[in-house]
C-alpha cells in the first residue's frame, strides 16, 4: 500500500499515491490542467510551455503546475476558480498563438490538435498581435518521413527531448537562441534514427507531420483499428488509421508494459507495402510458358496433388510471422493430414525461458543489465533497446557482450560468454547472482540462446526472484507462437526428412531467405505463400498469394511469451491463409476452421489453457511464470533452426560479421521513402584493423573471400573488436566467413 | 565625501594586488588558514553572523545558501561549488575589477567556500568575453598550485561563449554540464541537486571575495558596515551620464546622491539628471527626485525597485524613455533562451510595440497592450530574464508616462533626434536583417 | 588537424567529472583552429572527440554569441552599443568604424580583413564606450579614435 497524500483541487478533495504529479493528481479530481511541453515519457518536466499555469496557496507566484508533485494539504487552483490562473492560461495561449499561423484548415492535425481544442476552450477571441508573424520556407523535410512546418512549432521541445533523452540519438535538435530557435537537424542532414517517428506524434501541433499522411485524410473520415505490429518480435500495440479501406497510418497505442506508447520507423512506415505495384492477388502456376494465374479451385487441385505426391518428403519453411492460427492449421493439414512431414524455423525456440518472465518495461527498473549477443538489439528488437536505454538513464549497470560492447567478444562468442558467466568465480557472474533486479537478454544470432540464456538464467540462481529475469529476442515476430503451434498441432514426432520431395514454404520472409532458397535447390517441387512475385517467381512451382498482419485476424505470442490480438484492419485482395487452408485441410479430412477466433479456441484448448480472445482484450495481460525444465526435458516436437553464418567454420584474416538490419527484408523494401534508413553500403573495421591495411573511414575498399569479392567503403568503428569486418547483410553477397579487406 | 571603507579591495591602494608574494605580504592567505582551523559548520556560522548577502543579484544570505548543502555523510555524492563570474548584467563591471585587482582574495574566497561546504571541487565560470581576466585567474592559481595552497582541491577556469543568462544559476550548470544554457526549473535547488544532480552551492565573485574579507575582520566587525539587512561593502558599477565613472567599493545605506555627486562628480556638462537604473538594467527605474534613496536592500524595495547587481546607470535629460525601452528590450529580446514561451515571444513583442510608439505610429491601445505584455509576462515565465524585460519597461511608461504620451500623441519623437539613444544599432537589430519576413494580414 | 583537435579534446575532457561539460572549451578550441568560425567539419570533429553528434554541436554552437557559424574577417571589431556605452556615444563609434572600413556593422569586408558588429554589454560600462577588437578589450573609445586603430589593425595586418 502506498502511501497516500490529501490535496485540494478547486474545492475538490483527491487522495492519491504520493508522488503523483499535480496534472495527474489533478485528473483523479477530474479536472484538466492543460499542458504542452509536459509529457512524462520524456523524463522529468521541464516546464518550458507555461500552459499549466495554476495557484498554489501559499506561493507568491503562479507555478507550472506540470513541474510540481502533489502534497499533502496542498490546495490548487486551476483556471476554473482561480481568475490569476485563467489570466496566467490566457496569457500563455495568447503568446503561443502570436507566431502560429492558425492555417487549421489545410493542416494534418486539425482536427486532433491539442493546441486548436486548448485555443478553442481557453483561448481569446481576437488577436492583439499586430506585427508580421515570423514565417519559414515550408515544409522543411527533416527527413524523406518526416516535413516540418517551422512557423506552427510552438517550441514545445518534446522532439527534441525525444530526440536527445529517449531514442538518445541527438540529432533532432533545437538551433540559436531566443526568438530565433528552432528545431532542426544537421546540415540538412535527414533525421536517420529507427525512431524518428514518434517525434509526429508527440508534437502537440501540425509542426511535425509523416510525409506518407499528409494531405491524406481528415480525422472525421477516419476510423482506427486496434492492433498489433508484426515488425519484429515485441509486438507493439498499434492503432491503423483506415480511410476508405485502405491503410494510413499507423500510430502507437501505448501498452505500458511492452512499447509505452512508441513505435519504430519499420512499425509505422511500411503499410504502404500493402500495397505494392509487384503485389499477388492471383495464384500463379508454372507451366511450359512461366508461370501462369490459375484460378483458386485450380491452385487448390494443384496444391492437393503436390501434397499427395509428396508424402512422406515434405518440409515446410515457416516464416515465424505467421499468426499462432496460421501456424496451428498448417500444422494440423501437413502434419495431421499428410502423416509425413518436418518444418523449419529461421531460429530455434525455447519455452524455458517462461520461468523467467518479465514484462518488458521491467528492464527499465533492472538494477544490472546483461546483454549477450552479436546482433545490435535495436536491430533485432527496437523498442527493447529503448528500455535498455532508459535503463541506463536511471542508473543501472548496462553490460553489453558483443563484437562493439563493452565487453568485446568475437563473433559467435556468445554461447562461450554464457558458460563463462555461469561458472562461480567469475566477477561479472557474482555480480548476477547478488542483483535483486538483473536482467540477461540473448540478442542472436540463432535461437539456441533462447534455451542457453534460461539456462544461465537458473544456474545464476534467478528461478526464485520475481525481480530478475531473462529474455531472448528472436529474429521473426512470432518465432515462439508459430512453433508451438504448430508443434501441438498433432501428436505425431517430427521426421528427419532425407529427400525433400516438396518444400512449402510459409511467408515472405521465408521466400527471401538464402537458407531456404538453398533448401528449394534439393526440393523435387515448390509451393511458396508469398505476396510478392519478385521473391518466388524464379523458383517456386506453385505461389499462392499470401496476405499481410493489417489483413488478418488472429494472435500472436512476442517475445515476453504474451499472447496478443491482431484485428484485420483493412481487407485483403485474395482469400486469406485460413479460407484456403481449411478448404484443401477437408480434401485430406482434416477439419480446420475458416475464421482465426475457431482457431484460436481450438490452440488455446490445447496450448493456453482455454485464455478467451476477451481475456487478451485490448492490453494483453503477461502470462505468469513457468517453473523452470532444463531444455532437455522439454519433448515437445519443435521445427528445426535454420543454420546461421556464425555456425559455419572461420580460417582466414577478418572473421565477417554478417548482421541482418532492422530495416531489411520485403516489406521494407517496397517503402521508397524507408531507404535511407537502410544501412550504408559500408564495412566496419576495428581502429586497428583499419591502420593495419592503411584504410581510414571513407576509402573505397574490396572486401575479398575464397572467390568472390565486393566493393564497399571502409568505416572505422572505435568499439569494434578487432579482427571483424562488419557488413550488412544485404551488401554481404555471396561473401564467406573469412574475408580480408584491402584498399581498392 | 562619504566614508569608504575597503573589503574587497582592502590593501590594494588604488592598484593591484595580484602578484602572491604582494597578496602574502599584506596578510593574504591568512583567512584561509583560519577558516581551516575551524569545523566547517562553523564557517558557515560565522557568515550567517556576518550579515552577508549575496552579490549576484538575488541578495539570498550566503551563510544560509550553504548550509542548504547537505553534509557528504547525509548525500554521499561529490560536492560542488560553482562561482558565478559570468558578469553580464548591463550597467555591472564589477567581478571584472575584483578578479583583476585582488584575484587572490578571490581565489582564497573559493577555497574557503568549498572548506565550508565540503567539496573538493571548484568550477568557476568566468564569461567568455573575459580574456584578461581569465589569463590574470590562470596565472594567479597557477602561482597559488605552486605554493601547495590548493591542497585537495581542483579549481577549474570554465569559460562561457557568450550568453547573458549564463549568469542565471541554473542556466550556468546546464552549460557547465555541455548543454545549451537554459534554465532549469525550480525545486530541485542547485544546493541539493545541482551539477551533475549532485550538491553544489553557486555564488557570485564578489560575494565569494567579501567571504575571504569576513574571515579575516570577524563577522561580528564586518557587520558593523552598512545597514541593518544590508551589511558590509558593496562595489558599485558607476556608469552612464557621470563625470567620473567606475567602480566604488562603499557601504551599503550611502544614497545614490552622494555617490552619483559626491564620488562620481555629478552629471557632465551640468545637464540634468533625468533617471537612475540603481541595480543593473534588469531594475525599475527612479526619476532624479528619488536621488535621496538609500542604496541598500530595503530603501530600494520601498522606492519600487531594487539593488539588484548594484550596477548605477546615471541618465541625463537628453535620453528618450522610449528608446531607453527599445534598447533594454532589445537586451533580453536577444539574450532569451528560447525555452519559455512569455519570455522567448513577449519580450520580442515588447520590443516591437515600443518600436512602433518610437516611430509615432501609435495609439494608446499600443501603450495599454505594452502594458499588459509587460503583466503576461510578469510572474510567468520560467526565470527572471523575462520579468527584467517587464519590470524595465513597465516601470519607464510608469515613471515618464508624460514621454510616452506624447510620442503616440505628436507621432514623434518630443527629442526630435537629439536623444542620447538615437539610432543605437543593438545586435538584435543586426540579425533580424537575415530573418525572413512577410506582412502578415 | 582533425587528429590534433581529437587528442587535445581528450585532455580536455579529463578536466570535468562528466566528459561533455568539455563540448565549449572543445568548440572554443576547434574555431581557433578554424580561422574563427565553425564550418561544419569543425563540429564534425569535435562531435567525434566528444562522441556526440555534429548536431549536438549545432544545437550548442548555435546558442552562444561568441561561437560563430558563419566565415569571420581576419580581424573582429565588435562595439558594445548597450545603455552605459550608448550614452557615451558607442553609435558614433559603430559609424566611423563603418565609414573607416567601408562596410555596415554585420557584415564582412570582401577581402575577408574585418568583419564589424555590435555586441551586448561586455562588462565595461564604466570605461565606455568598450570595443573588443580579436576578443580583446579597448576601453573608452570615442569616435575620434577609430581611425587611429584601423590604421593600426592595418599595420598589423602588413
Ligand atoms: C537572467 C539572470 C542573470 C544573472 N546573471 C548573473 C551574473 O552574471 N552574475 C552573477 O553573479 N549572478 C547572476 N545572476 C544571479 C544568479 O542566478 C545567482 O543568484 C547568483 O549567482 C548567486 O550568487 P550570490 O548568492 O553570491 O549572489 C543572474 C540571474 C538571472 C535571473
Ligand atoms: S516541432 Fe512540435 S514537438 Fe517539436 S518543439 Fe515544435 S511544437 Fe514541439
Ligand atoms: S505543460 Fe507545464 S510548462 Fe509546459
Amino acid at each position: 500500500m502506498p502511501d497516500l497524500v490529501t490535496l485540494t483541487v478547486d474545492d475538490r478533495q483527491v487522495e492519491v499515491p504520493k508522488g503523483t504529479g499535480l496534472v495527474e493528481a489533478a485528473q483523479a479530481a477530474a479536472i484538466e490542467i492543460p499542458v504542452f511541453c509536459y509529457e512524462p515519457r520524456l523524463g522529468p518536466p521541464v516546464g518550458a510551455c507555461r500552459m499549466c499555469l495554476v495557484e498554489i496557496e501559499g506561493m507568491p507566484k503562479l507555478q507550472a503546475g506540470c513541474t510540481l508533485t502533489a502534497q499533502d494539504g496542498m490546495v490548487v487552483r486551476t483556471a476554473a476558480t482561480s481568475a490569476s490562473a485563467a489570466e496566467g492560461q490566457e496569457s500563455t495561449l495568447e503568446f503561443i498563438l502570436v507566431n502560429h499561423p492558425l492555417d487549421c484548415p489545410v493542416c494534418d492535425k486539425g482536427g486532433e490538435c491539442p493546441l486548436q481544442d486548448l485555443t478553442f476552450r481557453y483561448g481569446p477571441g481576437s488577436t492583439r498581435m499586430s506585427f508580421s508573424k515570423l514565417t519559414f520556407d515550408k515544409p522543411i523535410p527533416v527527413s524523406p518521413l518526416i516535413a516540418l512546418d517551422r512557423e506552427r512549432c510552438i517550441l514545445c521541445y518534446r522532439c527534441t527531448r525525444f530526440s536527445e533523452d529517449v531514442a538518445e540519438d541527438g540529432l533532432l535538435i533545437a538551433r540559436n537562441r531566443g526568438a530565433q530557435s528552432e528545431i532542426a537537424t544537421f546540415e540538412d542532414e535527414p533525421y536517420r534514427s529507427p525512431f524518428s517517428g514518434n517525434v509526429i506524434e508527440l508534437c502537440p501541433v501540425g509542426a511535425l507531420t509523416s510525409t506518407l499522411y499528409r494531405f491524406e485524410a481528415r480525422p472525421w473520415d477516419i476510423q482506427n483499428v486496434p492492433t498489433v505490429c508484426t515488425g519484429c518480435s515485441v509486438g507493439c500495440n498499434v492503432s491503423a488509421t483506415i480511410r476508405e479501406g485502405k491503410v494510413k497510418r499507423i500510430l502507437s497505442r501505448n501498452h505500458p508494459e511492452i512499447d509505452r506508447g512508441w513505435l519504430c520507423d519499420k512499425g509505422r512506415f511500411t503499410y504502404p507495402h500493402l500495397r505494392a505495384t509487384d503485389r499477388i492477388t492471383t495464384p500463379l502456376r508454372r507451366g511450359p510458358k512461366g508461370l501462369e494465374e490459375i484460378t483458386w479451385d485450380g491452385a487448390l487441385d494443384s496444391a492437393e496433388a503436390m501434397l499427395r505426391e509428396a508424402e512422406g518428403g515434405i518440409v515446410t519453411a515457416l516464416s515465424g510471422s505467421e499468426t499462432s492460427e496460421i501456424a496451428y492449421a498448417l500444422g494440423r493439414l501437413l502434419r495431421e493430414g499428410l502423416g509425413a512431414h518436418s518444418a523449419v524455423l529461421p531460429e530455434a525456440t525455447s519455452d524455458a525461458l517462461d520461468a523467467f518472465r518479465l514484462p518488458l518495461s521491467a528492464i527499465a527498473e533492472a538494477e544490472l543489465l546483461v546483454v549477450v549477443g552479436d546482433d545490435p538489439v535495436v536491430e533485432r528488437a527496437p523498442i527493447v533497446d529503448l528500455w535498455i536505454k532508459e535503463a541506463g538513464r536511471r542508473g543501472a549497470d548496462v553490460v553489453t557482450c558483443s563484437p562493439t560492447g563493452t565487453v568485446q567478444t568475437q563473433p559467435g562468442g556468445g554461447a562461450e560468454l554464457c558458460r563463462e558467466l555461469s561458472e562461480p568465480r567469475n566477477r561479472l557472474g557474482r555480480r548476477l547472482r547478488r542483483a535483486a533486479r538483473a536482467v540477461l537478454i540473448w540478442s542472436g544470432p540463432g535461437g539456441g540462446g533462447g534455451a542457453r540464456i534460461a539456462e544461465l538464467a537458473h544456474d545464476l540462481g534467478f528461478d526464485g526472484k520475481p525481480g530478475c529475469g531473462a529474455f531472448h529476442l528472436p529474429a521473426t515476430p512470432n518465432a515462439r507462437g508459430a512453433a508451438e503451434a504448430w508443434s501441438v498441432a498433432a501428436d505425431q514426432d517430427e521426421i528427419d526428412v532425407d529427400h525433400v520431395k516438396l518444400l512449402v514454404v510459409s511467408g515472405d520472409d521465408a521466400a527471401a531467405a538464402p537458407s531456404v532458397r538453398s533448401l528449394a535447390e534439393r526440393a523435387d517441387a515448390v509451393i511458396v505463400m508469398t505476396m510478392f512475385h519478385e521473391l518466388a517467381g524464379g523458383w517456386a512451382d506453385l505461389i499462392l498469394p499470401a496476405t499481410a498482419a493489417l489483413e488478418r485476424d488472429g494472435t500472436t505470442m512476442n517475445l515476453e511469451g504474451r499472447i496478443q490480438r491482431l484485428r484485420r484492419a483493412v481487407l485483403s485482395p485474395c482469400p486469406d491463409e485460413l479460407t484456403w487452408i481449411s478448404k484443401l485441410a477437408e480434401r485430406f479430412d482434416v477439419d480446420i476452421s475458416p475464421h482465426a477466433a475457431g482457431v484460436f479456441a481450438k490452440l488455446a484448448e490445447r496450448l493456453f489453457r482455454d485464455l478467451s480472445l476477451d481475456e487478451i482484450g485490448l492490453h494483453a495481460p503477461l502470462p505468469p511464470r513457468h517453473a523452470y525444465e532444463t531444455p532437455a526435458a522439454a519433448t515437445t516436437p519443435a521445427p528445426t533452426p535454420l543454420p546461421t553464418p556464425t555456425d559455419v567454420h572461420f580460417v582466414g584474416e577478418l572473421r565477417l560479421q554478417r548482421y541482418q538490419p532492422l530495416f531489411s527484408g520485403p516489406a521494407v523494401d517496397r517503402v521508397p521513402e524507408l531507404s535511407f534508413q537502410r544501412p550504408p553500403r559500408e564495412v566496419e573495421l576495428s581502429a586497428a584493423d583499419a591502420n593495419r591495411r592503411g584504410i581510414a573511414s571513407g576509402d573505397a575498399v574490396l572486401v575479398r573471400s575464397n572467390g568472390t569479392s565486393v566493393e564497399l567503403r571502409a568505416s572505422v568503428n572505435r568499439k569494434l573488436v578487432d579482427g571483424v569486418a562488419r557488413v550488412a547483410a544485404e551488401h554481404a553477397a555471396d561473401l564467406h566467413p573469412s574475408v580480408e579487406v584491402l584498399k581498392s | 565625501m562619504p566614508a569608504r571603507p575597503e573589503v574587497v579591495f582592502a590593501g590594494t591602494n588604488g592598484g593591484a594586488l595580484d602578484r602572491v608574494e604582494d597578496y602574502e605580504a599584506a596578510g593574504g592567505f591568512r583567512a584561509l588558514a583560519k577558516a581551516r582551523a575551524m569545523a566547517p559548520d562553523d564557517v558557515i556560522a560565522e557568515l550567517e553572523v556576518s550579515g552577508l548577502r549575496g552579490r549576484g543579484g538575488a541578495f539570498f544570505p550566503t551563510g544560509r545558501k550553504w548550509a542548504f548543502v547537505p553534509k557528504p555523510e547525509q548525500l554521499a555524492k561529490p560536492h560542488y561549488l560553482v562561482v558565478n563570474a559570468d558578469e553580464s548584467e548591463p550597467g555591472t563591471f564589477k567581478d571584472r575589477e575584483i578578479i583583476l585587482r585582488v584575484p587572490f582574495r578571490f581565489l582564497e574566497g573559493c577555497l574557503i567556500a568549498a572548506y565550508a561546504i565540503q567539496s573538493q571541487h571548484v568550477f568557476v565560470y568566468i564569461r567568455g568575453e573575459y580574456e584578461r581576466e581569465f589569463e590574470v585567474l590562470r596565472d594567479a592559481l597557477e602561482a597559488m598550485r605552486k605554493r601547495d595552497l590548493l591542497g585537495e582541491i581542483t579549481v577549474v577556469l570554465h569559460r562561457g561563449a557568450g550568453a547573458y543568462i549564463c549568469g542565471e544559476e541554473t542556466a550556468l550548470l546546464e552549460s557547465l554540464e555541455g548543454r545549451r544554457g537554459q534554465p532549469r526549473t525550480k525545486p530541485p535547488f542547485p544546493a541539493i541537486a545541482g551539477l551533475y544532480a549532485a550538491p553544489t552551492a553557486v555564488n557570485n565573485v564578489e560575494s565569494i571575495t567579501t567571504v575571504t574579507s569576513v574571515l579575516e575582520l570577524g563577522a561580528a566587525e564586518y557587520a558593523t558596515l552598512g545597514v541593518e539587512n544590508s551589511t558590509g561593502t558593496r562595489v558599485f558599477s558607476l556608469s552612464g551620464d557621470v563625470v567620473t565613472p567606475g567602480n566604488y567599493e562603499l557601504p551599503h545605506g550611502i544614497t545614490l546622491r552622494e555617490l552619483i555627486y559626491d564620488v562620481g562628480g555629478g552629471v557632465p556638462g551640468g545637464r540634468d539628471l533625468k533617471a537612475i537604473i540603481p541595480g543593473g538594467s534588469s531594475t525599475a527605474i527612479l526619476t532624479a527626485s528619488e536621488i535621496d534613496t538609500p542604496l541598500d536592500f530595503d530603501s530600494l524595495v520601498k522606492a519600487g525597485s531594487s539593488i539588484g547587481s548594484a550596477g548605477v546607470v546615471v541618465i541625463d535629460d537628453r535620453c528618450c524613455m522610449v528608446q531607453l525601452g527599445i534598447r533594454v528590450s532589445q537586451f533580453y529580446e536577444h539574450e532569451s533562451c528560447g525555452k519559455c514561451t512569455p519570455c522567448r515571444v513577449g519580450t520580442r513583442w515588447l520590443t516591437q510595440i515600443l518600436q512602433k510608439i518610437e516611430d509615432g505610429r501609435s495609439s494608446q491601445a499600443d501603450l495599454d497592450l505594452l502594458l499588459s505584455v509587460c503583466d503576461r509576462i510578469l510572474g510567468k515565465c520560467l526565470c527572471p530574464l523575462g520579468d527584467s524585460d517587464a519590470i524595465a519597461v513597465a516601470s519607464y511608461v510608469d515613471r515618464f508616462r508624460d514621454e510616452f504620451q506624447a510620442h503616440i500623441e505628436t507621432g514623434r519623437c518630443p527629442l526630435g533626434g537629439d536623444s542620447s539613444l538615437e539610432g543605437i544599432l543593438a545586435p538584435s537589430a543586426q540579425h533580424e536583417r537575415h530573418l525572413h519576413e512577410v506582412v502578415h494580414a | 588537424m582533425t587528429t590534433a583537435i581529437y587528442s587535445r579534446v581528450q585532455k580536455l575532457r579529463k578536466q570535468y567529472p562528466e566528459p561533455t561539460s568539455a563540448v565549449l572549451p572543445a568548440l572554443r578550441l576547434a574555431q581557433e583552429e578554424h580561422g574563427g568560425w565553425l564550418p561544419p567539419e569543425a563540429l564534425r570533429e569535435v562531435a567525434d572527440a566528444l562522441d556526440v553528434t555534429p548536431a549536438f554541436c549545432l544545437s550548442i554552437a548555435s546558442f552562444y554569441d561568441q561561437l560563430r557559424l558563419e566565415p569571420v574577417g581576419r580581424h573582429l571589431v565588435e562595439v558594445c552599443t548597450n545603455v552605459s556605452c550608448a550614452l557615451a556615444g558607442a553609435q558614433q563609434v559603430v559609424e566611423a568604424f563603418e565609414r573607416g572600413l567601408g562596410i555596415s556593422a554585420g557584415t564582412t569586408s570582401a577581402d575577408g580583413g574585418f568583419t564589424l558588429g555590435t555586441v551586448e554589454c561586455l562588462g565595461g560600462c564604466g570605461w565606455a564606450t568598450v570595443v573588443a577588437i580579436d576578443n580583446r578589450h579597448r576601453l573608452r573609445v570615442q569616435a575620434e579614435d577609430v581611425a587611429g586603430i584601423i590604421e593600426e589593425l592595418h599595420a598589423r595586418e602588413a
